[in-house]
């Protein structure tokens, strides 16, 4: 292995959030310089942008959430991190990197294809989506006249990287809460399984793509990189479909199965498996069939594959489950169930026909009932039910954002019941 | 207790699939199977009338229900007893229906089919019990919904032990650990020998036989249908982008083409930009005139049927599917297109 392997986790906890003069961080408390943040925001393609703070607990509703990232940097400008995005398109994962864990940053606001995702700070759905707990600062925006709505998601997205760096970069001096030392994945037998991680990243198109150094895996096969590359922000997510499934850029950077692995003491983490989720089956069976073998060759026993979308996604996880029992590694899925609004339907669209060792993330379709809050942050109406954004809302699992992502974050799943007569 | 037996046309002697498109209608005392399940039910139940309707006209007609329970309260009928439909899907969707009709309007409501009947998703928590899968077991079937009705009658709740049948919730609930945690868990019990542990018991799904080639196309009269959000401009009917519950139709005459400003893509699932550049991307009427015109097929069905395919529940596909294919079979369409997005 490289001398150099490995990856120092610094870690400065944020336990306050709010907007000042200019960017600073002490003993827990971020402060967010508000006409510089808007300074490194600014972009032909955005007339306005508007800053928002969000903290847990708070009577907050953000509505229209797109990404979210945790602030990060390795030095001056980001000192590479978001590599192709704001620091040159290289592997990344070395070295030290500075994260402000407790915060993140928010894109909230209308998108084409962006289904509305809501995170509530407070109440009943609070507990379902892992950015509640998190001190947000929250970027809202006016497109220019001119400006194509591509062209605002590539200025929002620049913009969120360049502010992520920007925040962590004022805790690069101080007194770390904990350091945390990420060894790479394992290439010799030490007893224990071998265990991998199978990332599948949506690959739809604009408004529903996921960048690898800052381009889409579309068309691409199934790719290898170190687990603490995506500290470094290697993965940034521009996918704003099916709110409660999505995968934003914090949890690539905070990765719950990886994070679960390493906490594992009787498995070791082997490696991480990129994957393109293509759009027709003839791609997908092929992806699938080529994940497998790179897990073969890397000797693992076995592996959890997760996923990023709705209906078709579940394909992407089944046919890899189905391949890598056939190639003898034990496979476990993580998936999300759609089984109607009272629970009776078929909870997969495509079930795997091999594999059978399934988590849940809930069900989909349920619905739930979010109180009434004091503010709202993002759209001014709830567009789905064209109800103000901070009135109550009953709406399904399916628009609370992450809570269903099948990262793993979220203590949602199903228990069967009766239905009530 | 006066009690109606709801049938199809098949078991009320009506006909067969010629005349599945029989509308609703009440007849005076048993018929058909309800001659044996008026005798199973004994002297202290009497069967006032049966209850039929066509599967077809059941299938695309929901408001049959309604219409045939307010003329069984007509009889003074305190339960509607329903079937046994055994796996006929438009049949179960119909007893289930009418039962389901019959708990709204405050009488008895109780069906019979087969577990694996799509019908059963209906039911709407009425009672059904189960059924055999074909009408062989028509005596067995009969025995279990007669004991069901009078349990019923009696005023006491069905159990498994009598035959109820229905759906099993799957009901969302926080648990103690992460979901990342739990499939670390799940991959050490697997990797420790357990093959059955799992969060998500596999479904079974249909498999479905296609229907036989068309035999002459030339002549036949073909529809267009989509799950495609294809709606008229300005979504007047307010089909849903996602995760859709009803379908909509719409008029083709006089129509050679699905121009933009005309109809429109509501769908949430895909850009929908060259869709309504160009709806004729979404409902090929373009081709289909032309080659109704060049006399490639016989002609095209005047109406188009559409939803929105995205995130849609499986019970609610299910339904729109044989909800059109009933609306199909009764314009004697020979072939339809569906396209898929």
């Amino acid at each position: 292995m490289h001398a150099e392997a490995g990856l120092t986790r610094v870690v400065h906890e944020v336990r306050a959030l709010e907007l000042g003069e200019r960017t600073s961080y002490a003993a827990g408390r971020l402060t967010v310089g508000e006409a510089s943040v808007k300074d490194l925001l600014r972009d032909p393609a955005l007339a306005e942008v508007r800053l928002g703070c969000a903290a847990p607990g708070d009577s907050v509703r953000i509505v229209g959430a797109l990404d979210a990232i945790q602030p990060c940097s390795k030095g001056a400008g980001g000192g590479g991190v978001f590599p192709g995005l704001l620091g040159p398109a290289m592997p990344a994962g070395r070295g030290e990197t500075h994260i402000l864990r407790g915060a993140a940053v928010i894109a909230a606001g209308y998108l084409p294809r962006a289904q509305e995702a809501v995170i509530d700070m407070s109440g009943p759905a609070a507990a379902l989506s892992p950015l509640a707990a998190t001190h947000n600062l929250v970027v809202e925006w006016t497109p220019a006249e001119d400006a194509s709505w591509e062209d605002v998601d590539q200025a929002l997205r620049r913009g969120l990287v360049k502010l992520a760096a920007h925040l962590a970069e004022a805790a690069l001096d101080a007194a770390p809460d904990a350091v945390e030392e990420l060894a790479e994945p394992a290439d010799t037998c030490n007893g224990k399984p071998r265990v991998g991680v199978i990332l599948n990243l949506q690959t739809q198109g604009k408004f529903k793509d996921v960048f690898v150094y800052g381009r889409s895996l579309s068309g691409g096969l199934p790719t290898v990189i170190s687990p603490n590359e995506l500290d470094d922000g290697a993965v940034v997510s521009g996918q704003y479909g099916h709110p409660a499934l999505k995968n934003p850029t914090y949890l690539h950077q905070t990765h719950p199965v990886l994070a679960a692995l390493r906490a594992c003491d009787e498995l070791e983490l082997a490696a991480l498996v990129l994957c393109p989720e293509p759009v027709n089956q003839a791609d997908k069976e092929l992806v699938s069939a080529h994940a497998a073998r790179l897990c073969a060759q890397l000797n693992l026993d076995a592996a959890i594959a997760t996923k990023e979308g709705g209906g078709n996604a579940d394909a992407d996880v089944s046919l890899k489950l189905d391949r890598l029992e056939e190639e003898g590694i034990t496979a476990v899925g993580i998936l999300a169930e759609m089984a109607g609004r009272d629970g009776t339907g078929p909870p997969l669209v495509v079930p795997p026909t091999k594999a059978t060792a399934l988590v849940s993330t809930g069900n989909y379709d349920e619905r739930m009932t979010l109180p009434a809050v004091e503010r709202a942050l993002g759209r001014d109406r709830v567009a789905l039910l064209d109800q103000p954004s901070t009135d109550e809302v009953e709406l399904p699992v399916a628009a609370i954002y992450c809570a269903q992502s099948t990262l793993g974050w979220g203590r949602l799943t199903c228990a069967e019941a009766e239905v009530a007569r | 207790m006066k009690i109606v037996h709801y049938v199809n046309q098949f078991f009320a002697g009506i006909g067969g699939e010629d005349s599945a498109g029989t509308g609703p209608q009440l007849r005076d005392g048993a018929l058909g199977p309800g001659r044996k399940l008026a005798s199973l039910l004994g002297d202290e139940h009497e069967i006032v009338a049966t209850a039929i309707c066509g599967d077809d006209h059941a299938a695309s007609h929901p408001e049959f229900a309604a219409e045939l329970v307010a003329q069984a309260r007509e009889h003074n009928a305190e339960m509607i007893v329903a079937g046994p439909a055994f796996t006929s899907g438009r049949y179960g969707m119909a007893c289930a229906r009418i039962a389901a009709a019959a708990s709204e309007a405050g009488l008895h409501g109780l069906a019979s089919m087969h577990p694996e009947n799509p019908g059963l998703g209906e039911a709407a928590g009425t009672s059904v019990v189960e059924s055999g899968a074909i009408s062989r077991h028509m005596k067995d079937s009969l025995e279990r919904l007669a004991a069901a009705a009078r349990k019923v009658a009696a005023g006491e709740e069905l159990t498994a032990q009598d035959g109820r049948i229905g759906p099993v919730a799957r009901i969302n609930r926080l648990a103690q650990d992460s979901a990342a945690e739990r499939a670390v868990a799940l991959v050490l019990t697997r990797l420790g020998g357990d093959r059955d542990a799992t969060e998500i018991p596999l479904p079974d799904f249909d498999s479905v036989t296609p229907a036989a080639p068309v035999a002459d196309i030339t002549e036949a009269l073909v529809a267009l249908v989509t799950e495609g959000g294809f709606v008229l401009a300005g979504n007047p009917d307010r089909l849903e982008s996602a995760r859709a519950t009803k379908w909509v139709r719409y008029s083709l005459d006089g129509l050679d083409s699905a121009d933009s400003g005309e109809f429109e893509s509501v769908h949430g699932g895909f850009s929908t930009q060259w869709a309504n550049a160009d709806p004729n991307r979404i409902l090929p009427l373009d081709i289909a005139r032309e080659m109704e015109r060049e006399g490639v097929i016989g002609r095209l069905h005047g109406e188009v049927l559409a939803t929105t395919g995205n995130g849609t529940t499986v019970a609610d596909a299910r339904r729109f599917g044989m909800e059109w294919a009933a609306d199909l079979r009764q314009q004697n369409i020979q072939a339809a297109i569906l396209t898929a997005t």
